[in-house]
């Protein structure tokens, strides 16, 4: 009988504030990023890596224009064809726009001679977010619908030739959704 | 004829004494009868009210009760009203809803004497009907870092008239305390059979079932309860003990 009690007790104080902790994966798809992968404009089905590429959020780095890699440089000074850029969340069903510089022959601003520069393009995202419920752990994700892209060159050259949305929707990063030619 | 007839005698006197023996030796019955109270019990889950004093997220009761039907079985059931927000660094939600179960308890305890322990298993159906409300929630962005934006939304949003269906089954144990008072505690094994969850969301907490977890249907519980039984009749338990005397 007091053995009884005593177990009771164990049990009741053994109870009391188990509850197993919930985190968020890493390997879970949460709000994606925007892929682009860049082709040759004039065999579009090649791939074609940017010489000395340098990519980041308008207005983000400081110095602007960044020297060195720093945190907000997605890439720097690097010759690649495929980057992945975060986007800004908006409020459900509203556009959102960000922009994003992107700096071809980054090394010719690098260098000490004045009369080769970098060329500059900004690439003009627009979409409306869409929130996701993926788990108590992770919460929500974003999803971004209706992509629209405008290209600028605020040096007069464009080294951009062509832009295509292959996917409006960007639901994951399992699939490209820009190809820009150059 | 003489040595025959002493003989004779010899051997009869001898085989009496061998069944008189016998007969002294003859297992005996003896049969002990204590009364067996049988009526309603009805309690309360003291984890449950102590909870809704000592956490902030959670309010609740449960009612319990059972019914003796047999020497070994049990009618039980509970109802209650649960309401409990979970909040992670992600959302904040707040689930209220009332539930019952009802099923049977199966006592495996002998009990010596006139004792009425239980350890029982017991089985269960439950069913809850209950309303979420998601007070906040956040985006979650593993490149927040990037525009250095933290993205959340505090607009409450509320899902009501959903429903839970499940079966349970508990081991426990009740010990009597003192005259018609028992104490209780057992735990329970539960298996979610069917659920209304809101479009686009889902049930994070349903009352009676407790939380419910992403691994699958399953979950789990315990309980803590303090009882009164109020005896209705009596019936005679009978303890036969056999003895065996050489006298």
């Amino acid at each position: 009988m007091k053995k009884i009690k005593i177990l009771l007790l164990v049990f009741a104080l053994g109870f009391i504030g188990c509850e197993r902790d919930d985190i968020c994966a890493e390997s879970t798809a949460t709000t994606p990023q925007l892929i682009i992968e860049f082709y040759d404009a004039s065999n579009p089905d090649d791939l074609k890596s940017v010489p000395r590429l340098t990519v980041y959020g308008e207005g983000l780095p400081n110095p602007n224009p960044p020297e060195t890699e720093v945190d907000e440089t997605i890439v720097f000074n690097t010759n690649t064809s495929a980057i992945s850029l975060p986007l800004l969340i908006g409020n459900e069903g509203e556009t959102t726009t960000s922009r994003f510089i992107l700096e071809q022959d980054t090394n010719l601003r690098l260098d000490e001679d004045d009369t080769t520069v970098s060329n500059i393009d900004i690439i003009d995202l627009s979409y409306t977010s869409e929130f996701i419920y993926v788990s108590r752990a992770c919460g929500y994700k974003s999803i971004f619908n209706n992509l629209e892209l405008d290209i600028e060159a605020i040096d007069g050259t464009f080294w951009i030739n062509n832009i295509e949305i292959t996917e409006t929707t960007i639901e994951n990063e399992n699939t490209v959704h820009v190809r820009i030619l150059h | 004829m003489f040595v025959s007839c002493i003989r004779i005698c010899v051997l009869l006197l001898l085989f009496s004494t061998i069944a008189y023996a016998q007969e002294e030796k003859e297992t005996v019955n003896d049969t002990l009868v204590y009364k067996q109270k049988y009526g309603l019990r009805l309690g309360a889950d003291l984890s449950k009210i102590a909870r809704t004093f000592l956490d902030d997220n959670y309010t609740g009761f449960e009612i319990m009760g059972d019914y003796r039907l047999t020497k070994k079985i049990y009618l039980a059931g509970e109802i209650g009203n649960e309401e409990r927000t979970i909040e992670n660094e992600v959302l904040s939600n707040t689930t209220k809803g009332s539930y019952f179960k009802a099923g049977i308890d199966l006592n495996f305890y002998k009990n010596w004497l006139d004792m009425e322990n239980m350890l029982y298993v017991g089985f269960r159906g439950g069913a809850s009907t209950f309303s979420q409300t998601l007070n906040n929630y956040g985006i979650y962005n593993v490149n927040n870092q990037y525009w250095n934006q933290q993205f959340s939304v505090e607009d409450g949003t509320e899902f009501s008239g959903l429903t839970a269906i499940w079966l349970e089954i508990l081991v426990g144990i009740k010990a009597q305390l003192f005259n018609n008072f028992y104490a209780g505690i057992n735990v329970q094994l539960k298996g979610l059979i069917s659920e209304t969850a809101p479009d686009e969301y889902e049930n994070l907490y349903i009352p009676g079932f407790n939380r419910t977890y992403d691994s699958g249907r399953i979950g789990g519980g315990f309980g803590f309860n303090i009882s009164y039984l109020i005896p209705i009749f009596k019936k005679d338990k009978i303890v036969v003990q056999e003895k065996s005397t050489e006298e």
